[in-house]
């Protein structure tokens, strides 16, 4: 939920995606004269798919910017990294009268000599003449160019090994690929497999041909991907802190929940010890803003502090579940990601899904429920608000791949017009998917941009397929890595696919969510973004969002039980404060991780303090800003700090960085100042009671850092306070200033 | 802090070694923190307004037309003749090509990212990404190169080395050399009548006495703990180089003196056309007066996948009109020698025109392996092509330049050595570019 992630938003609305996509492949295995150990089909036949289409990947001759684009390269034009075999081989064979691959005399085949470089190619030369490789595709055409059998074996994994690894800094090591087949043999592809490092420092690929890998210089860890036809492997390797710390230093680490037991076994592969807790009152501003957004009042500073129980903290926790500023907090956040343009789909549609989202959170409404009536909306758009995502994606490809990514993590995008360059969707996978929402009725006043007033209703029909982008064959709704189940004319498709999200053996949705919710409220996800979920983004602790994601499920996908399992972990407590052993540790959360407050908040934030008012369009008097509706209620405060803004196209990200015109606005900005200097804020009413100079800076250091002062920050305040004439105006400069510090704008 | 210098005139590898070195013992604090400010004071005052065409502009349609080629690719213009012997432009830069003698223009960059956020990365940085992204993207990987310019040659005081209007590119921030380096950007429209830079001046009811006085008090009573070591990633150090820029852009006088474009008399203000972008691109030229060595204009809509030939009467002659006067302005001013000017996007266009599925008006898709780029000013010969696409445009022939080479190029301009190693939060080093040849034609 931090972002309203790029990816989501621009390639539905942008009219063409990445068909032409960057040749990643190029430079990841090393060189074209690599020596393979053995030719790869030395006791079988040398046939298209199990031999020479790979080799077409491995050295970058299907690659984006190549044959791999859409149009070809130079009228030659292959299946982006070669997925659709039919396609390749007729180009191969079919095409050019022969000239491509000449059986007769293979050695003039041109596949031959202009990958060897022996005339003009543009790519340069690819194989050396002679080699392995080289001899490997004369082979293949010598004896006749032949596709695989269609009964052959087929591909049904590819593997590393090892699949993990340690390693010293600048230690080298070997790994292998292996291709396993449907009859069970297996097969070493190291040489034929394309390697690439997701962390070159941390880890690169020396040498394609016999997978050698060596550590930079610094601890970390590094991902080690291999692709060979569609399928894709990974090796995760990690370099540990140098040193030794003894076993017994983590069995010691107290655990309150399952939660830090998993996390500690992380560092201790990592050789990081945790920071200790924070204190009370960092506690207790960290837990009121992750999960109601906004500050303590002194009063329950107050109360905090003075609570002697063991179980305050946990106590603290439920309570602010139960706050009503939950569910405007956390709708907010969901606003991000599903709030549409209101030029295209008008007011009136906001509003109903920005009140249902709102209603959704008030009755902890159950995920999985949450997702089945957003995604199986039917009716009008003025009246159930869950239906505006099919109006604000009208079309099925967009609400598809919004659907897949939001809520499986998966960015089937690129799969809409060719096979995904890093992970397993294919063209087909995107059309089977996205064509579960191919029968969404929609009747009524559709989009007609720049002004879309009208209502819309939203049915489902009784037939309707996506036809395929590339056969146009219509498709039937395919389940991700699933079947295609049979789906009755009385039976709306879109119920279909929410039962197999939300069962219990789904692999992806109940971990999406616990990786969204973790972050939201330890300020980064296992998996970053969000949602982009794939073997070659792995998380940061597999075994801890694994079990987050099977606990949210066994608790009945209940958000607030799992808000309360990771509020409630030690970890969550820790502080932010770094030690010798994880000073460097900015993913694996051996520390609470500090970051800026974000824009709403920060508002809101301002205003409880200075007991004042913010005016918003549309909205009735004293309402706050993570109860705002529509980005149309203009606010400079919120542009400055970040709210993403869907009239741009694509919107803008929220990002949590600090930056000069946020510290600009906070120091200078008239708004601020005016309320700063209002007879009724609190400055003006602090200054004009009896309190002494000390109550009213304890006050202060109350309402906005959530703490009373230290001796030394009082005495200072103290001096500030009563040097000068002007009371009113010393308080006003002492609110200024505290407002304008860190340890206001952060999280801690 | 003796790493640093230590590492000059070594090898990279020995480099490594001693990072590494001083990571294991504890060294690490004091050498990022030496290195941190390290903006070299001996360059040369020279600046960079990049005009970037966001979307990818179309290379024929602007400096590599194809009068020879098939219709389906020669498109609805006409070439025009040019300063520069035997070289022809595309027909809405007719302003263009009448200073041409003032001009380099680069037909043969090219690379191999071929969507937006790849692209836009690449060109923009001088690095490709480092893990694929996908044409949404707004990724960094790489600090831009107004941010390295911002680290390394800073500015004078009170003015943010690096400005971009009206927004940051996708890939213009500064990545790791972190908040301090990311582009003062400027949104408001310098083409209103009452544009200011909101935020910058003091409160008008605060004199200067209470301003301080707060200021003051701030100092006193901030107590908040800061890890100074870079590996923790402390974003609060981001927000106090911030506050440090903010002060200082408050009590510069220069700075306050530059946002002032109502001070240009009327006939240069129509000059640049009363346009955002036409003021914008005044205002980057009194940002370069007053010392900001690198300014971006960011100006979108050039991804012309439909509507080109309609799109290039318009948006083409606008722009071409406020390149034009900005070269010239400078060149009257005696700027030109040290600002170089730049025009470029992330690509350039497919060569063969086709329609969209749905869209009934013609277009250019991505095309990463052509891209023109104009190049004007600090010591660029003026009235060159350097090299030459296909007869039809698809691909680089000759004098091929990749990104990196470009980039090269602007830092060497800028008195950067583009083959200088810089360190990231966890010590990880990282050469400015990966390769520091620049394009000798026009160096």
């Amino acid at each position: 939920m931090p972002s309203r992630s790029g990816s989501v938003v621009d390639c539905f609305r942008t009219a063409i995606c990445c068909a032409l996509f960057g040749c990643i492949l190029l430079s990841a295995g090393g060189a074209a004269a690599d020596e393979p150990a053995q030719p790869l089909a030395a006791t079988a036949a040398v046939t298209f798919e199990a031999d020479v289409q790979p080799l077409l990947t491995r050295f970058g001759c299907n690659s984006g910017p190549c044959h791999g684009k859409s149009r070809g390269q130079n009228g030659f034009a292959l299946s982006l990294l070669g997925f659709d075999s039919d396609f390749d081989y007729a180009a191969l064979v079919g095409e050019a009268r022969g000239r491509r691959v000449f059986p007769a005399a293979p050695e003039t085949s041109l596949l031959l000599r202009k990958a060897a470089g022996q005339v003009p190619h543009g790519g340069g030369k690819r194989i050396e003449p002679n080699s392995p490789h080289y001899d490997l595709l004369r082979q293949w055409i010598e004896s006749g160019a032949h596709r695989t059998p269609a009964d052959a074996p087929k591909l049904v994994r590819v593997v590393i090994e090892p699949a993990t690894r340690s390693l010293a800094p600048r230690e080298k090591f070997s790994l292998q690929v292996f291709a396993e087949y449907s009859d069970g043999h297996r097969r070493d592809v190291t040489d034929a497999a394309a390697l690439q490092s997701n962390d070159k420092t941390i880890a690169q690929v020396v040498d394609g041909t016999d997978g050698l890998v060596q550590a930079g210089p610094v601890p970390g860890e590094a991902a080690v991907m291999a692709r060979y036809m569609n399928f894709i492997a990974v090796c995760a390797v990690t370099i540990p802190l140098p040193g030794d710390v003894s076993p017994a230093a983590y069995a010691a680490l107290p655990r309150q929940n399952a939660i830090d037991g998993l996390v500690w076994d992380k560092l201790q592969t990592l050789g990081m010890l945790p920071s200790p807790l924070a204190s009370d009152t960092t506690f207790l501003r960290r837990a009121h803003l992750r999960i109601i957004g906004r500050l303590p009042t002194p009063e329950e500073t107050r109360a905090f502090l003075a609570d002697q129980t063991a179980d305050k903290r946990d106590r603290l926790v439920e309570r602010l579940l139960e706050r009503p500023e939950y569910a405007d907090f956390w709708a907010n956040k969901w606003a991000d990601l599903v709030r549409p343009n209101p030029y295209r789909a008008g007011m009136k549609a906001v509003w109903t899904i920005d009140s249902w989202l709102r209603d959704a959170f008030r009755k902890n409404m159950p995920y999985d429920q949450f997702v089945r009536e957003l995604l199986t909306a039917t009716g009008s758009t003025w009246q159930n608000g869950a239906t505006v995502i099919f109006r604000d994606r009208p079309e099925t490809v967009e609400i598809g791949s919004s659907v897949s990514q939001l809520f499986l993590g998966v960015r089937l995008e690129c799969a809409k017009c060719h096979h995904h360059p890093f992970e397993i969707w294919s063209q087909d996978d995107f059309y089977g998917f996205a064509s579960f929402f191919a029968r969404v009725g929609h009747k009524g006043a559709g989009l007609s941009p720049p002004i879309s007033g009208g209502e819309e209703m939203i049915f489902s029909r009784p037939s309707g397929q996506l036809a395929h982008g590339r056969t146009g064959v219509p498709v039937p709704p395919k389940l991700l890595g699933g079947d295609a189940p049979q789906i009755g004319p009385e039976q709306d498709p879109r119920e279909v696919l929410v039962a197999w999200m939300t069962a219990p053996d789904n692999p992806f949705f109940a971990k999406v969510m616990a990786n969204r919710v973790w972050s939201e409220l330890m300020g980064q996800g296992f998996v970053d973004p969000v949602d982009d979920m794939r073997a070659t983004n792995p998380a940061s602790n597999e075994p801890l969002l694994d079990y987050l994601a099977s606990d949210f499920r066994q608790q009945g996908y209940d958000i607030k039980k799992l808000i309360r399992r990771i509020a409630t972990s030690r970890v969550f407590g820790l502080s932010s404060v770094p030690g010798e052993r994880n000073i460097a540790d900015t993913r694996n959360f051996s520390r609470y991780y500090r970051q800026r407050l974000r824009a709403e908040v920060l508002l809101d934030a301002v205003n409880d303090i200075l007991g004042v008012e913010e005016d918003f369009a549309a909205m009735p008097a004293g309402a706050r800003a993570t109860q705002v509706w529509t980005y149309r209620a203009s606010s400079f405060f919120l542009d400055t700090f970040g709210r993403p803004d869907p009239n741009q196209d694509p919107p803008c990200e929220r990002t949590s960085e600090s930056t000069t015109p946020q510290i600009l606005h906070l120091m200078n900005s008239p708004a601020l100042n005016s309320k700063l200097a209002n007879d009724a804020a609190r400055p003006a009413k602090l200054a004009a009671s009896d309190a002494t100079p000390q109550k009213i800076v304890e006050e202060a250091y109350l309402l906005v850092y959530s703490r009373p002062p230290k001796d030394d920050e009082l005495q200072g305040a103290l001096e500030f306070l009563t040097k000068g004439e002007n009371r009113r105006r010393a308080v006003e400069d002492l609110f200024w200033a505290l407002l304008n510090t860190p340890e206001f704008l952060f999280l801690d | 802090m003796a790493i640093h210098q230590n590492c000059e005139g070594l090898l990279r590898r020995d480099c490594l070694k001693l990072g590494l070195g001083a990571l294991l013992s504890g060294g690490l604090t004091g050498a990022l923190g030496a290195r941190a400010g390290a903006a070299e004071a001996t360059s040369r005052k020279t600046s960079c307004i990049l005009v970037w065409l966001d979307g990818g502009p179309s290379h024929i349609e602007t400096f590599d037309p194809k009068p020879q080629a098939p219709a389906e690719i020669r498109g609805e213009f006409q070439p025009i003749q040019t300063k520069i012997p035997g070289a022809v432009f595309s027909e809405n830069m007719t302003r263009l090509a009448a200073i041409s003698d003032k001009l380099t223009i680069l037909r043969s960059v090219c690379h191999n990212q071929n969507n937006h956020g790849a692209g836009n990365h690449y060109m923009m940085t001088g690095a490709p990404t480092r893990i694929p992204v996908s044409c949404g993207a707004f990724v960094s990987f790489h600090p831009s190169m107004g941010s390295v310019v911002s680290a390394e040659r800073g500015a004078p005081e009170g003015m943010p080395p690096y400005f971009s209007l009206p927004s940051m590119t996708r890939s213009g921030g500064p990545n790791f050399l972190g908040a301090k380096h990311a582009p003062f950007v400027v949104s408001d429209d310098p083409n209103n009548k009452n544009f200011i830079v909101r935020d910058v001046t003091i409160p008008q009811e605060l004199d200067d006495g209470r301003a301080n006085g707060r200021r003051e008090i701030r100092k006193r009573l901030d107590q908040f703990i800061r890890f100074h070591d870079r590996a923790a990633a402390d974003p609060v150090l981001g927000a106090d180089e911030n506050y440090q820029q903010a002060v200082s852009l408050m009590t510069s006088t220069a700075a306050q003196k530059a946002f002032q474009i109502q001070q240009e008399p009327d006939s240069v203000r129509e000059a640049y056309t009363r346009t955002p972008l036409g003021q914008r691109a005044l205002l980057a030229r009194r940002l370069v007066e007053a010392g900001v060595p690198f300014v971006t204009l960011n100006d979108g809509g050039w991804d012309h996948h439909s509507n080109i030939f309609p799109a290039f009467k318009t948006q083409g002659q606008k722009l071409e009109a406020v390149v034009a006067t900005l070269i010239e302005d400078l060149h009257q001013r005696g700027l030109l020698e040290t600002t170089l000017v730049l025009v470029m996007g992330e690509f350039g266009r497919t060569p063969q025109i086709s329609t969209l599925p749905g869209s009934t008006t013609p277009g250019r898709d991505h095309w990463s392996s052509a891209i023109s780029v104009l190049v004007a000013g600090c010591g660029t010969p003026g009235g060159q092509v350097v090299g030459a696409t296909d007869s039809r445009g698809y691909a680089a022939v000759e004098k091929i330049y990749a990104p990196e080479n470009l980039a090269s190029s602007v830092y060497l301009k800028l008195g950067i050595n583009p083959d200088k190693i810089l360190y990231n939060s966890t010590g990880r080093p990282a050469h400015i570019v990966s390769d520091p040849r620049p394009i000798a034609e026009i160096m």
